[in-house]
């Protein structure tokens, strides 16, 4: 069955519309000199921060992902590494314990790591200005010797 | 000897400098129109307000490698593209443009079917450079430029011929001087045959292959239309030849019906004044045009020859034969 | 003329009761086992009975010594399977294209991918695998590992048309009309088309064999993006698939934010399609237009689920995520303001008459040839075959949330267009009952990780059409086989047949009435 007829009218609306449309303020937003407005539960760059032992060094890049190795040594529990679809999670070993190591070239940004960490040592940030001249740069890998508390 | 001045008239203003500033201009008032009634912002980087965007694509096009394919005609395809942008500027050098054209103070009498000539000419170069291509692509589309040319071409002359009949010259600087009413009072011919006026509109369309009339370049079915195998500076070229044709076609209605560059004059030398009431008159054709433009889709080939041979051409003869009636018996009275 | 009161499952009791093996509840209403052959006389006596019944699906299984042909069949009021088997040695089995025509595709799928030979509708070449795909490999069988496949040189290309004689067109894989690449070699007489001869297979993937190795929660997102534009949709049926075998109920506020997800996954794809058929016609101004209604739907989709496009919202037990009660009034403003732009794009669909000459009586599909072709969707609905799943088969809230089913008769591209516009305005009723009536509660729960071993299949509208899903799982954590019968795929035959005899300028704006998606076709 169809909905409503419109009412009958033998000129095109579009007429009347498209001058109208000539004063109308446009609906682009310039990017990238007028920023949108992003939700904050954005599903952008997954970020760890870190809640206990070893730190990892941020080196001047905000975008390391540093997440609780006490857990991952003590449990080894790599939950994030089986479910991330695009096996973007690898475990590498920094100065004798097993880290991870996050690749920003594969990742979805489906924020399942964030989901499945047992410690929600994964958080979600609404960063989205990701890109780099270099491929290597994307991939964050753990430092050694980082400082309590920073985010990576 | 050698007439500097001439030389410069043809080379800087009201020539090819001239003509070729206000092709790239009429270009970003097009193009700005278009993005603001489509309620977006068009060219917004290049130049303040976008206003060296389409010279800046200019500038790119002739950067890039030039291809030709190995089974193209190769005269041709080297030489279409230059030569029908050549000959459209020539065509516009004919009209009045500050009071005189480019190449003459005067005029001759029968230029008006000179220049209508000239953009035949240059529409069967467009052709030409489609059919050189080893395309199906360009060999479809220029089958349909020619389709369309045909249905097109003469209403186009009977309408460019109603200004004549009623001023009674073949001349545009007669005709664009407007007709002598009973009073001495110099009119512009809209105000006497407006239905030409409103049917030349149409038939402007259709030859500057705009919508409706846009089927040879129907991007949707033909990649590329007529340009689908140039590159480099000969797709530059083609651009700048259809944009020089919506020039000379909306030139054409200006110096046909609007008047010309003729207008009142305030202080200091005319010539000035004209060019001014020129380009304004230009730019207001420009933008009727390119408002019908964005308000209809494209019809199909067999639509468009239904629209050429069913309704323009009987209306084309039609407006013809009122006019000479108003002309011999109406007119002479006012 | 619609049979809702047969029984469809006693009919065959009635006529082949001694022949065949029924198992109700099973993959649907019921599961049929026959041996081979056989199928052939079940499928007759259904459609004997009841004249609307179609061919979803043709799903072939791996059961290691032989190959499982699963015919899933759609009636007006069930959903049955018809189970065959045939040696690996020997895999021949009756065709049913006499039958019902839009099994050829079906058919040429399974024997592209397993091997399977339909006696009397061979497959030449190949359907959705490359040209230089090596003989008698068939990837979706066990023993074949995609990743140690050699494949054959190239085949010599092909010779292009003779520009003298125009006769074939050719329009693909790169074209401007296509949003995807597919091929279409069309053969013209003059302007009118005689013929049209498909290759798809240009965007295979090969998902379905590549959720063979992948768990089950790494499959969700997996599925989901074989479609950018119906993402919710492909993840709601491989995750109501799952949910079925582990016989799971989620929370009803989850069945609701999952209502919500699908009607805003609808919203923005029909706008979609509607802009593009604006383009096809050359209209770009109406395409403009739609396209900037469209944005306040992505953010919409933003604001509920953190990404404009991919939803990524479904996951085995429910939702992954709620909507706040601050975002509620801010969609219902959204969706208020997109409701009052409709009856403008409605008057122009009306009265504009470059959109009526381009539009009419173009791609005409009758009724008759809609049910034979098994066409789903708009394209069935414009031609006046009323199939809907949700209200045919209702899946999560569908049941109880009251919407109308939208059906226009003409059957060309003109009512195809409209059957979608008028589905944008249910689409908003339905998201503003659901948030009207969300129940308060859970919205996920949880479920283990290794599925227990069993079949099931799922069914929902995607907005080009019945999305089909059907999954096996054997007790471990990855999916034994998982197939997808895309919409577009069940549509694609009925473009063959409304192409011809048309202006080829038509084949544009015929093609994308069919809204096509060859992501999904292809997977």
């Amino acid at each position: 069955m169809a909905a409503k007829k419109p009412k009958k009218s033998r000129i095109s609306p579009m007429f009347r519309r498209t001058v109208s449309h000539i004063f109308t303020k446009p609906a682009t937003t310039k990017y990238p000199f007028a920023k949108p407005t992003l939700p904050d539960d954005y599903r952008g760059k997954p970020e760890h921060t870190m809640t206990t032992c070893n730190m990892i060094d941020l080196s001047g890049t905000s975008r390391v992902l540093a997440f609780d190795v006490q857990a991952l040594v003590n449990t080894n529990c790599q939950v994030c590494v089986r479910d991330c679809p695009a096996n973007a999670i690898t475990i590498v070993e920094v100065e004798g314990k097993k880290r991870p190591q996050f690749d920003l070239n594969k990742c979805i940004f489906c924020n399942q790591c964030v989901e499945s960490c047992s410690r929600s040592a994964i958080k979600g940030s609404g960063k989205y200005e990701l890109a780099a001249v270099d491929k290597n740069s994307l991939v964050i890998r753990p430092q050694p010797n980082a400082k309590e508390g920073t985010k990576q | 000897m050698i007439d500097i001045w001439l030389i410069l008239r043809i080379l800087i203003f009201p020539g090819f400098a001239f003509i070729l500033l206000l092709t790239l201009f009429c270009d970003w008032i097009e193009r700005k129109l278009e993005a603001r009634i489509q309620n977006r912002v068009g060219p917004l980087v290049a130049g303040p307000a976008g206003l060296f965007q389409p010279l800046a694509d200019f500038i790119k096009l002739l950067t890039k490698e030039d291809i030709e394919p190995r089974d193209a005609k190769k005269t041709v395809f080297k030489f279409a593209p230059l030569v029908a942008f050549t000959i459209m500027v020539f065509a516009i050098c004919f009209l009045p443009i500050d009071g005189a054209s480019v190449l003459s103070t005067g005029g001759f009498s029968g230029d008006l079917i000179v220049i209508l000539t000239f953009s035949t000419v240059a529409s069967f170069l467009l052709f030409l450079s489609g059919w050189a291509s080893a395309n199906p692509y360009g060999t479809i589309s220029s089958a349909r430029v020619l389709t369309q040319f045909l249905g097109y071409d003469i209403p186009l002359f009977l309408i460019a011929l109603t200004p004549a009949f009623i001023v009674g010259s073949l001349s545009i600087f007669n005709i664009a001087s407007g007709f002598t009413l009973a009073s001495g009072q110099l009119v512009p011919i809209i105000l006497l045959a407006p239905w030409a006026f409103v049917l030349f509109i149409i038939t402007m369309q259709a030859e500057l292959e705009k919508d409706p009339f846009d089927v040879p370049d129907a991007e949707s079915e033909l990649v590329g239309g007529v340009c689908t195998e140039f590159t480099g500076a000969k797709l530059a070229f083609l651009h700048l030849t259809r944009d020089v044709q919506i020039v000379f076609g909306s030139a054409l209605v200006v110096e046909l019906f609007l008047g010309g560059p003729y207008g009142p004059v305030f202080f200091g030398v005319p010539a000035f004044w004209y060019s001014l009431w020129f380009v304004l008159k230009l730019l207001a054709v420009v933008i009727i045009t390119e408002y019908i433009t964005t308000l209809f889709a494209r019809l199909r080939i067999d639509q468009v020859l239904t629209a050429n041979w069913k309704i323009l051409l009987p209306a084309a003869i039609l407006s013809l034969m009122l006019t000479v009636i108003l002309v011999h018996w109406v007119y002479p009275l006012v | 003329m619609s049979n809702n009161n047969i029984d469809i499952v006693k009919v065959i009791q009635s006529k082949l009761g001694d022949k065949v093996q029924i198992q109700l509840g099973q993959l649907g209403t019921a599961a049929i086992n026959v041996s081979n052959g056989l199928h052939r006389e079940v499928l007759k006596a259904m459609l004997e009975a009841d004249e609307k019944t179609g061919l979803t699906a043709i799903s072939g299984v791996d059961l290691g010594t032989t190959l499982g042909v699963l015919y899933h069949v759609h009636t007006s009021n069930a959903f049955v399977t018809i189970r065959a088997e045939v040696p690996k040695d020997n895999p021949k089995i009756q065709t049913i294209v006499d039958l019902i025509p839009g099994a050829a595709f079906h058919e040429y799928e399974v024997s592209d991918l397993l091997g399977v030979i339909f006696v009397g509708n061979e497959l030449k070449g190949h359907l959705v695998l490359s040209e230089n795909w090596p003989e008698g490999i068939y990837p979706l069988r066990k023993d074949v590992k995609a990743t140690e496949v050699k494949l054959s040189p190239a085949p010599e290309e092909e010779k292009a048309p003779d520009i003298g004689k125009l006769v074939k067109i050719i329009i693909g894989p790169q074209h401007p009309a296509l949003l995807e690449p597919e091929k279409f070699a069309v053969t013209v007489d003059g302007e009118i088309v005689t013929k049209v001869e498909p290759r798809i297979g240009y965007v295979h993937r090969g998902i379905e064999k590549a959720s063979e190795s992948r768990t089950y929660v790494q499959d969700v997102y997996l599925v989901e993006r074989i479609c950018g534009i119906c993402n919710a949709c492909h993840a709601y049926g491989f995750v109501a698939a799952v949910e079925k075998i582990l016989k799971t109920q989620v929370p009803e506020r989850a069945k609701y934010l999952r209502v919500v997800t699908l009607e805003l996954n609808r919203l923005h794809s029909h706008l979609l399609t509607l802009g593009h058929a604006g383009l096809e016609i050359g209209y770009e101004t109406l395409f403009q237009y739609f396209w900037r209604d469209r944005e306040p739907i992505m953010d919409l989709i933003e604001l509920t689920s953190g990404n404009r496009v991919y939803a990524s919202l479904m996951t085995i037990g429910g939702v992954r995520r709620d909507i706040k009660d601050v975002d509620v009034p801010k969609i219902k403003t959204t969706l208020e303001d997109l409701r009052k732009k409709i009856p403008f794009y409605r008057q122009v669909y009306e009265n504009e008459p470059s959109i009526k000459a381009r539009m009419r009586n173009v791609g005409r599909l009758s009724r008759e040839d809609a049910i034979k072709l098994c066409v789903v969707g708009p394209v069935a609905r414009g031609s006046g075959y009323d199939i809907d799943v949700r209200k045919d088969d209702p899946y999560e809230a569908y049941g109880e949330i009251p919407f109308n089913k939208i059906v226009y008769k003409e059957g060309d591209t003109w009512a195809r267009m409209n059957v979608r516009m008028d589905e944008v305005e249910e689409s908003i009723n339905i998201i503003q009952y659901a948030l009207d009536h969300m129940p308060k509660g859970p919205f996920r729960i949880d479920v283990p990780r290794n599925v227990i071993a069993g079949e099931s299949i799922s069914r929902n509208e995607a907005p080009r059409g019945e999305l089909f899903y059907y999954v096996k799982s054997n007790g471990t954590a990855n999916p034994e086989r998982v197939k997808v019968r895309t919409p577009t795929f069940a549509n694609i035959p009925s473009f063959l047949q409304t192409a011809i005899g048309e202006n080829i300028a038509d084949v544009p704006p015929n093609f994308v009435s069919l809204d096509p998606c060859f992501s999904c076709t292809d997977r």
